[in-house]
């Protein structure tokens, strides 16, 4: 029964947490080219959520469309927020960055709010449902992992067989070195940013298939935590990192929620939670460059 | 017997990173009061060697000596207050502080004692001030300075640490031939008044160091090749071969 | 003679500042609750003054040693209230629970977290904000979720009009001594060898370890203090106030947040700076609330971004670039 149980739960989690692993690439790939920890993330995954819901019940769409509104939004807001106030913030102190990205996200959540009202709204995409057994996985839900697992696929040829990819690894190695060598390093900055803030957004679209309670502007807080977590258990500075960090983050959210939940006296959901921050600081403490990465 | 023994003693250093070695098996030794300048290309493992002497890194062989104790694994705060002072390739002043405070920040903390007060540090600090003659730029903040005087910044922040070995790491790099002599001459008067040793690194600037060392140590791909007297590696032939051959100038 | 003459000469223009918060609330009562909010915000940004700006630490849990110290006062004054006459030795020993509290989880962090630098600093620290929230829920400790209620132990404790003045008077003024007590803490740091250490540290780690500073020692100085003004501003504008503590709003992040941003508003790392910045901020949220309810965080926000950009020293320390090598200098610090 337990058994049982909890293998349902772990698949949940592996789904779940594909999903949660895109939603940290973009963080992760900030990070890594610009050193900037966006603390607005959380926003960003919410924009993508409104488009989402948009673009269904506003346009009448399948929600599938809506991941080229979110990409593009996502790449809009993204280089004119690196243009307007990260460029100048490039070699500041941590402190300037981080309130910087804080207060975007603030901005964000605020007009969506004077647009949208700050009241949840649910939506409901009928697809149907696929029964393994021990649980019950709306195709909703895997489309939404399936195309996960497709961004991150996409991001890594983009790294490593295009042009522009090579560029930003380039400038991650060695700003100066690219420099030298011609590269414009301000614009793959600012692809970077751009790139990092649409796969954001789109992995909003992605999450509001998960979020039975509906979306609210606010609802990014809790994501942007989670994915700091995400980002620190693939190493922080790594997209695809980020990816695997979110397939094991699923997998410890939903399997220690099981095993607490048999324990009396403990509130599962929130001591998931507390188990999830130590793993954090462990993990920073022990291995700061994240779990995959040899060294 | 810590008279005996010279003031600083690499024995068979050798530091890697990755596959890379940085530093291969140097053994040195520099004495007190002695003008010592290191040379080598970038790459060389210069910065490395100053690194593990100043105790940024610890060697992953081989044994750091400073007046015969072993200092090797010795935290790097630990080893400033010995008398071991240095300067940065890029200058590094403490910019949002004064001159003034600069200075007086190494008075303060780079003294075995540890007992130099506020009050004296700033006393000590206005008479380096006036050494390296920066008396017009003491109350401004270091980060405004032009480079060369920040530099002297550094030398005075370090000097005030009352050190007994000084490593000036690129002391002269990006500075015009007439800087140049200014700066040999004073690294000559600082010693002699002063007292202290000091390790220049130079790259490549080989009129500064025939001006300004007693005895060199010429430095390839992470090893030693030679050790000797300043004229004697000018005619090295292992020297102008791999260095000298290849250096304009 | 000192080498530095007219050294405290600083506090005047700071201390001024909190006493005439005090005065003015004195003089037109009805503006009393309007002085216990400024009031709040200078001694919050004052003591994250003592950790952010003087080491650039970026500390994103500041906030949870604000919510120790309100269960420090919380737990005290709810364990305590049916001991016969304890009267205001409650009151005192509440306040000793939440800087002890407050002590030991910095120790706690710093001894974890400090070892990180910048960003993995930062996170480490939302990380441990967050931990011990759900801490505290998930393992029902000090009540769980449901939080502390104690406004029936507080008259219990001092009777009802005393509880009354505690919570509607006296925590404000504690909270504006606390202020003024962080920041003459400031500035006999900045005047020791303490702060020259921090700003050695703050402006380049590594060479101010190359010359001798045990950098490690004067950060944890910084943190412990910092979390200590932390732990009694919690225990009063919080415990005292409130009369009431609740996992999530002990530990919501935005209070970290308008810390920072009345640090960085004022001018990190100055004495005066968090003085100036939590009037600043404190005074254009509340017209802001009057004027155009509902949209101050819309304009806060850029208005925040376009200071990150353009007035990074804040204003403190842009008066500070002006006034050097005047007579004020020695004021204006």
């Amino acid at each position: 029964m337990f058994a049982e149980q909890l293998a349902g739960n772990l698949i949940q989690g592996l789904v779940l947490g594909s999903i949660y692993g895109m939603a940290t690439m973009g963080l992760s790939m900030i990070f890594g080219v610009l050193q900037v920890v966006n603390v607005g993330h959380g926003a960003f995954i919410m924009i993508g959520a409104f488009t989402t819901m948009t673009v269904f019940t506003k346009l009448g769409l399948n929600p599938i469309f809506a991941i080229p509104f979110a990409l593009v939004i996502g790449m809009a807001l993204g280089f004119l927020f690196y243009y307007v106030v990260m460029q100048r913030l490039i070699k500041a102190p941590e402190l300037a960055s981080l309130l910087a990205t804080f207060s975007i996200g603030i901005i964000l959540e605020e007009t969506v709010k004077l647009t949208f009202g700050s009241e949840f709204r649910g939506f409901n995409w009928e697809t149907g449902k696929l029964d393994l057994g021990v649980t019950v996985l709306p195709y909703s839900k895997l489309i939404a992992a399936g195309g996960s697992a497709l961004v991150a696929l996409l991001l890594y040829l983009w790294y490593h067989k295009t042009r522009s990819g090579t560029a930003v690894r380039s400038v991650i190695e060695d700003s100066e070195g690219a420099r030298v060598c011609g590269i414009n390093v301000n614009w793959a900055y600012a692809l970077s940013f751009a790139l990092g803030i649409g796969l954001t957004v789109t992995s909003g679209v992605f999450l509001t298939m998960f979020i039975p309670v509906g979306i609210n502007p606010y609802m990014g807080g809790g994501y942007t935590v989670k994915a700091f977590v995400i980002a620190v258990l693939g190493g922080l500075a790594s997209p695809y990192g980020a990816f695997f960090g979110g397939l094991i983050f699923g997998l410890m959210e939903n399997g220690s929620y099981t095993i607490l939940a048999t324990i009396k006296g403990v509130e599962p959901f929130a001591l998931t939670r507390f188990f999830s921050f130590v793993t954090l600081l462990v993990i920073l403490l022990i291995r700061p460059t994240g779990l995959f990465k040899s060294q | 017997m810590t008279d005996l023994a010279p003031l600083l003693r690499l024995e068979n250093v050798t530091k890697r990173f990755g596959g890379l070695v940085a530093v291969d098996e140097v053994s040195v030794e520099i004495h007190h009061g002695e003008l010592f300048a290191i040379v080598g290309p970038n790459g060389a493992g210069k910065t490395t060697l100053f690194n593990i002497i100043s105790g940024v890194f610890i060697p992953d062989e081989g044994h750091v000596y400073f007046e015969g104790e072993d200092i090797t694994r010795l935290p790097v705060y630990k080893k400033a207050p010995l008398g071991i002072g240095r300067t940065f390739q890029i200058p590094r002043p403490f910019g949002g502080a004064t001159v003034r405070e600069n200075i007086a920040i190494g008075a303060m903390f780079g003294t075995l004692s540890g007992k130099v007060s506020v009050d004296e540090a700033m006393e000590i600090a206005d008479r380096y001030v006036d050494l390296v003659g920066l008396q017009e730029h003491r109350d401004k903040p270091a980060g405004g300075l032009t480079p060369v005087d920040k530099r002297l910044t550094e030398i005075a922040r370090a000097l005030a640490m009352k050190p007994k070995l000084l490593l000036m790491d690129e002391a002269m790099a990006g500075m015009n031939p007439r800087d140049i002599d200014e700066m040999v001459a004073f690294l000559k008067r600082i010693k002699e008044e002063e007292g202290v040793a000091i390790i220049a690194m130079v790259e490549h600037i080989m009129r500064a160091v025939v001006g300004l060392a007693e005895r060199v140590m010429v430095m390839h791909q992470g090893a030693k090749l030679v050790d000797t007297t300043t004229k004697e590696a000018l005619s090295h032939p292992e020297v102008i071969d791999v260095y000298l051959g290849k250096a304009p100038e | 003679m000192s080498a530095r003459p007219g050294k405290y000469l600083a506090l005047i223009p700071v201390l001024a500042a909190y006493l005439g918060m005090f005065v003015f609330g004195r003089v037109q009562p009805d503006m009393w609750q309007l002085v216990a909010m400024l009031a709040f915000y200078c001694c919050l940004g004052q003591a994250f003054n003592l950790f952010l700006g003087m080491t650039g630490y970026v500390d994103f849990g500041y906030v949870a040693f604000v919510g120790v110290g309100t269960y420090g006062m919380a737990l005290t004054l709810s364990r305590l209230s049916g001991v016969e006459g304890i009267g205001f030795g409650a009151l005192v020993i509440g306040l000793l629970a939440a800087a002890g509290m407050s002590a030991m989880l910095s120790i706690a962090v710093g001894a974890v977290a400090l070892r990180l630098r910048g960003a993995y600093f930062a996170i480490a620290t939302i990380g441990v904000n967050e931990g011990f929230r759900y801490f505290i829920e998930g393992a029902r400790i000090w009540n769980g979720s449901e939080g502390i209620i104690f406004s029936k132990d507080l008259r219990a404790i001092f009777g009802r009009e005393t509880a009354i003045a505690l919570s509607t008077f006296w925590a404000d003024v504690f909270v504006i001594v606390i202020g003024a007590s962080a920041a003459v803490v400031t500035l006999i740091y900045m005047r020791s060898k303490i702060g020259f250490a921090l700003t050695a540290l703050r402006e380049d780690e590594d060479a101010a370890k190359v010359i001798g500073i045990f950098v490690t020692k004067y950060k944890i100085i910084a943190f412990i203090t910092s979390a200590v003004f932390a732990g009694l501003l919690g225990a009063t504008a919080w415990a005292l106030k409130l009369t009431y503590v609740y996992p999530p709003d002990a530990f919501e992040i935005h209070y970290t947040v308008e810390a920072i941003i009345i640090v960085m508003l004022g001018g990190a790392g100055t004495l005066l700076g968090p003085v100036v910045g939590g009037l600043l901020y404190g005074l254009s949220k509340y017209w802001l609330a009057i004027i155009l309810p509902g949209f101050q965080l819309l304009i806060f926000a850029p208005i925040i971004l376009v200071i990150i950009v353009a007035f990074p020293e804040g204003t403190v320390g842009y008066l500070k670039k002006k006034v050097r090598g005047t007579a004020l200098e020695r004021y204006i610090v």
